[in-house]
């Protein structure tokens, strides 16, 4: 026998505290239910009210991280089963946006996890992003570096600054801090190779990372070969130039090459010191990474790398140090915290690549594999592997104020300079001066700072 | 805070009480389930394992129970041999089995003790408590090969040794006996200890060769035995020293045995296993004891033939205790998960680009499957569809419209996530009480098409529910008629991947033992998964999971008719049967796979659990054995027209 009902029932009462429904539909019946009548997805109508389908995302992405995190596998795994549904790998940008954020939450689950085909799986995503990380040639690295202004914002404001900097100074040393090996240097030779009261001997000291998985983008040719083709580049400008590369890694604050440039002072007091900081100081770990503090055996328990190293570097007696950095916050010791920070500032990539690369193109895979890596380390990885520690300038600026050094600022020419570069580039760039500060924006939010310091 | 679901029933003595999810807290891994009949208490602690078997003991007489067990045990084994040519020495096995319902473990002990005790007969002192139900190491005196041999009118099993296990036959009497014995006797030649890995060789017996025993056993009926009595004298026989691998293997024959004395319709000889069964399960540890007990509660309710069903029986057989115990296999092991992944995967990629979807869901429970579907229907590229819910489930007992609660709550969700959503609640005891038309009706404002013309794609879902119309003759083929009039674009259906439903009891029996074997194991393998996240929750979860399996070997084994419910097939059949009602395969994608093979790897906890793709199935199995596989079905070229 059947018994028809009705399929459009009239409202429950709401329960008079405005708390949900369901809670007072259980109340109402003393049932076998369980508590948890949806093992399944979160019903609040407060955490997906929004039909915004990013917001959406980032909501499935959080709730996703939670179940991860406090091991409610048969949450963790509906929410991954609806993600993987809605965000394929080669859908829209906020598609992949999702779908990296998804990996990243599998690789994260994956490692905590001792099963056979778990491994098997994190292996597999590994290698994946291994094939995609790309290794260029030094030609094809700077022109994929000009297809965006991320990184030739702070080169062409910082090389403004410089060039300002050492106006008249015979003798430069220029410590290259940045990931993108080199790539600015050459405009900046060219720069000083034309100034009016010709060019200055140009001493140039890069780190070469010693981690065995630096961030991309990767080299094809080690930095002795790179060195001498900027010495060559620069030969060809008539400006004469030394190159000298120290073994060094952020993970101890550039300790030999902080050694190296202290000796390098003492024999040539003469140099003017420039420090190009160019989205490399955020791999020095910072204050949450907590655990090294002790094995670094120092006496202070509230040691910090990145107040030792920027201490350092004011010992120094620099002239300049520009500091350019992506300013966003990864720096949060909580996953969801993180997440969702990431999460709202690495959707501008994805945005903007489709305008400056063409879907399928090689180049762009290289381009999101890099964005998926950040993605990767900032979600999946703990501790020291968890080298993606962007913090936003507010805090850098606190930190170079506390180090010793003042805002110098930049100049009308500098910013104009920049100006310039983004009309080469799509409609949605911008420029905006915040403090003393050059900001990027994408369709108005901040992407990377660039701010000049001199010492106090 | 406790709360009571009071069933009021016409009768007024069918109340009973189930703790809730909520009140476990206090008393972790409790549940009750036994029959109030206004004098039980509440929280009276009564063992949940031993009650879902059908046992009632509390917990705190656990020590107790063990340890008459034990006594018993030794008591049986030492009388025997003490008296071995009294014929009365066990009165109770012989003349009062049919009528021993070990319901009340207790009790039962308590008479067959007190059986054994006056005369006071030599009984060993009790053993320590520590020493009873949690041991490895077993001692079993098997000084009693002799002692079967003279007792007439008697139908017993001796305690057996070691190499009974791996020997174990009928034993040919001479003609002087009287009627109606059987003696699983020794055979001498085998006293060798066989290695536990020759014997797990052994353990997997084919059926054949079991039934020849059985048919051996048939001739031995009703003959004398005297093979025992050729055996060594008790005294030569050394006391072994068993360990738990050793007395798993002679546990499951046991069981054999009994389901073959069962087939012969000996059942003396089948009551006096059954109880040995217990005994031998009490010395089992894991899931193997766990398997073993649900094993020999469903084959001794054959036995004794329970029925009309008892109250504690109708109360088991709530569909929201049901739906209870559901929730919390779903919870504790990926093999719903997996069926819910699985189906929604097709039906969501057999519902792309369409606009207004329509899913029939032939076994609604707790809606457990739709909120995933519904969340990922709502964020496809193409935008979310229109959807209709059409949710079956049974009559609850308490006259409560779970039905519509579910869909309220699924409701709820679909409007916060922005999915137009229609629900509807179809209550029938059984599928085959629907027709297609109704499942297809609508609300009069509504047509069959939208605006633009579009016809509304349907789906069909069942997850384990087409085996159970295979208990009434033509139900399943009038069901697979009425869904292939509804036209749907997508059938999903999960089934048990075994065949349950088959050849002689004793085939079935066979089957159903290693399929429910394997489930036991890997609810314990699945275990890892939530190990940092509340060991306690885990165990409850997989407690209750396991009391939700038992219930089916309880259908499988006891169970005859229409009662007989828990028919499963394996795929290879249901192919047969889709095939013949018109409907023909839709390939489960390899997306479906490698979604299921992630999610698996990522929660499954152990190494044991491996997803399989055949012809277009997916199965989820544990280690080599598949345990349930989905498959997808639509509409074949043949039958549209």
């Amino acid at each position: 026998m059947t018994q028809f009902t009705r399929s459009a029932p009239p409202p429950p009462p709401l329960h008079p505290n405005g708390v949900g429904l369901c809670l007072a539909m259980d109340a109402s019946k003393p049932s076998l239910y369980r508590s948890r009548p949806w093992p399944g997805l979160p019903v609040s109508s407060e955490s997906l009210g929004s039909l915004n389908s990013v917001n959406c995302m980032e909501q499935l992405l959080v709730q996703c991280a939670n179940a991860i995190e406090s091991n409610d596998a048969t949450l963790a795994q509906q929410i991954l089963w609806v993600l993987n549904n809605i965000a394929p790998p080669d859908g829209d940008s906020n598609q992949r946006l999702t779908s990296a954020f998804l990996r990243a939450l599998i690789a994260r689950a994956s490692k905590t996890g001792s099963c056979k085909m778990l491994t098997a799986v994190a292996a597999r995503a590994d290698a994946d992003l291994a094939l995609h990380v790309h290794r260029f040639s030094v030609i094809d690295l700077a022109s994929f570096i000009d297809l965006t202004p991320w990184h030739r914002f702070g080169y062409t404001a910082a090389n403004a600054a410089i060039a300002e900097a050492v106006e008249g100074v015979p003798a430069i040393h220029i410590v290259d801090l940045t990931t993108t090996h080199c790539m600015q240097m050459p405009t900046l030779i060219d720069l000083l190779a034309n100034r009016p009261e010709g060019p200055p001997l140009i001493r140039l000291t890069v780190p070469s990372l010693t981690t065995t998985a630096p961030p991309p983008p990767m080299l094809d040719m080690s930095y002795d070969e790179l060195g001498s083709r900027l010495v060559n580049f620069a030969r060809s400008r008539n400006v004469a130039m030394e190159f000298m590369v120290i073994p060094s890694d952020p993970s101890d604050a550039f300790d030999s090459l902080i050694e190296q440039l202290r000796v390098q002072r003492l024999v040539s007091e003469d140099e003017v010191v420039i420090v190009n900081c160019q989205m490399l100081l955020h791999y020095i770990p910072e204050e949450t990474v907590g655990a090294i503090a002790t094995t670094m055996s120092v006496n202070s328990p509230t040691l910090s790398l990145r107040k030792m190293f920027l201490e350092a570097l004011r010992g120094l007696e620099p002239t300049l140090v520009t500091v350019v950095d992506e300013d966003a916050d990864f720096t949060e010791s909580d996953l969801v915290g993180r997440l969702r920070s990431a999460f709202n500032y690495l959707w501008i990539p994805y945005d903007t690549v489709d305008t400056f690369l063409p879907r399928g193109s090689e180049r762009r895979r290289w381009y999101e594999a890099g964005v998926r890596w950040k993605i990767e380390n900032v979600i999946a990885q703990e501790g020291l592997q968890r080298v993606e520690r962007v913090e936003p300038k507010g805090r850098w600026a606190q930190r170079m104020r506390a180090a010793g050094f003042r805002s110098a600022g930049f100049t009308e020419e500098a910013a104009a300079e920049v100006k310039s570069m983004l009309d080469e580039h799509a409609a949605g760039w911008g420029l905006k001066k915040e403090e003393e500060e050059l900001v990027l924006t994408w369709k108005g939010h901040n992407v990377v700072f660039a701010a000049a310091w001199v010492p106090c | 805070m406790k709360r009571e679901h009071q069933e009021t029933e016409a009768g007024g003595g069918g109340g009973y009480h189930v703790a809730t999810a909520g009140d476990m807290t206090g008393a972790k891994g409790k549940m009750t389930a036994g029959p109030s009949m206004g004098t039980e208490d509440d929280d009276c602690g009564v063992d949940e394992l031993l009650a879902a078997l059908g046992y009632k003991v509390r917990s705190s007489e656990m020590a107790d129970v063990a340890q008459k067990l034990e006594q018993l045990e030794v008591a049986m084994a030492s009388t025997a041999a003490a008296a071995s040519d009294d014929a009365s020495v066990l009165p109770q096995i012989a003349s009062d089995t049919v009528h021993y319902d070990p319901s009340d473990l207790a009790t039962w002990l308590d008479s067959m003790l007190s059986e054994l005790n006056a005369p006071p007969p030599p009984l060993p002192p009790p053993p320590p408590v520590a020493a009873s139900v949690h041991h490895h190491h077993h001692r079993f005196d098997v000084s009693t090969a002799s002692a079967v041999s003279e007792p007439p009118a008697i139908t017993t099993v001796a305690p057996l040794r070691p190499s009974d296990a791996y020997d174990f036959k009928p034993v040919p009497a001479p003609a002087a006996a009287s009627g109606g014995r059987v003696v699983y006797g020794l055979d001498p030649q085998s006293e060798m200890i066989v290695s536990p890995r020759d014997q797990k060789r052994k353990r997997t017996c084919s059926p054949s060769s079991s039934s020849s025993r059985g048919a051996e056993a048939g001739r031995a009926r009703g003959s004398r035995t005297e093979g025992a009595s050729s055996a060594k004298p008790a005294a030569a026989v050394p006391v072994v020293v068993v360990d738990t691998q050793e007395s798993g293997i002679r546990l499951v024959h046991a069981l054999m045995a009994c389901a073959e004395a069962v087939q012969q319709e000996n059942l003396k000889a089948a009551d006096a296993l059954v109880k040995h069964i217990s005994v031998l399960a009490a010395s089992q540890d894991g899931p193997m004891r766990k398997v073993a007990g649900y094993f020999a509660a469903a084959i001794a309710r054959r036995i004794y033939r329970r029925r009309p069903l008892s109250q504690v029986d109708r109360a088991l057989d709530s569909p929201a205790l049901d739906d209870l115990l559901h929730g919390h296999f779903y919870e504790s092991c990926p093999y719903l998960k997996f069926a819910h992944f699985t189906a929604n995967q097709a039906i969501l990629e057999a519902f792309s680009s369409c606009r207004r979807v329509h899913v029939i869901d032939f076994g609604m429970r707790q809606g457990l499957q739709w909120p995933a579907l519904l969340q990922a229907l709502a964020l496809r590229p193409e935008g979310p569809p229109s959807l209709r819910l059409t949710g079956i489930g049974p009559p609850q007992s308490d006259h409560s419209d779970a039905l519509q609660q579910v869909g309220w709550k699924l409701a709820m969700l679909a409007k916060s996530i922005g999915v137009d959503f229609r629900y509807r609640g179809f209550v029938a005891s059984s599928l085959a009480d629907l027709e297609s038309r109704m499942l297809l009706e609508r609300d009069g404002n509504e047509g069959d098409r939208d605006d633009e013309g579009e016809e509304e794609a349907v789906a069909v879902n069942s997850v384990m529910e087409l085996h159970r119309l295979l208990a009434r003759t033509g139900a399943l083929e009038k069901v697979l008629r009425m869904v292939l009039a509804v036209r749907p674009r997508i059938v999903t259906v999960v089934e048990e991947e075994a065949n349950h439903n088959g050849g002689t009891f004793l085939d079935r029996f066979t089957e159903a033992l290693h399929y429910y074997s394997s489930m036991f194991d890997s609810l314990e393998g699945s275990g890892g998964q939530a190990a940092e996240a509340g060991e306690e929750e885990q165990q409850q979860h997989r407690a209750m999971a396991e009391a939700y399996l038992g219930r089916q070997i309880c259908n499988v084994v006891a169970c005859e008719g229409a009662e007989r419910t828990e028919r499963h097939e394996t795929l290879g059949q249901w192919r047969g049967r889709m095939a013949r009602a018109g409907f023909e395969p839709a390939h489960l994608g390899s997306n479906a796979f490698k979604q299921a093979s992630m999610l698996l790897a990522l929660y499954a906890g152990g190494d044991g659990f491996r997803v399989e793709e055949t012809d277009g199935c997916l199965t989820l199995g544990w280690h080599t054995r598949p345990l349930i596989a989905t498959s997808a079905w639509r509409v074949s070229a043949a039958a549209t027209r």
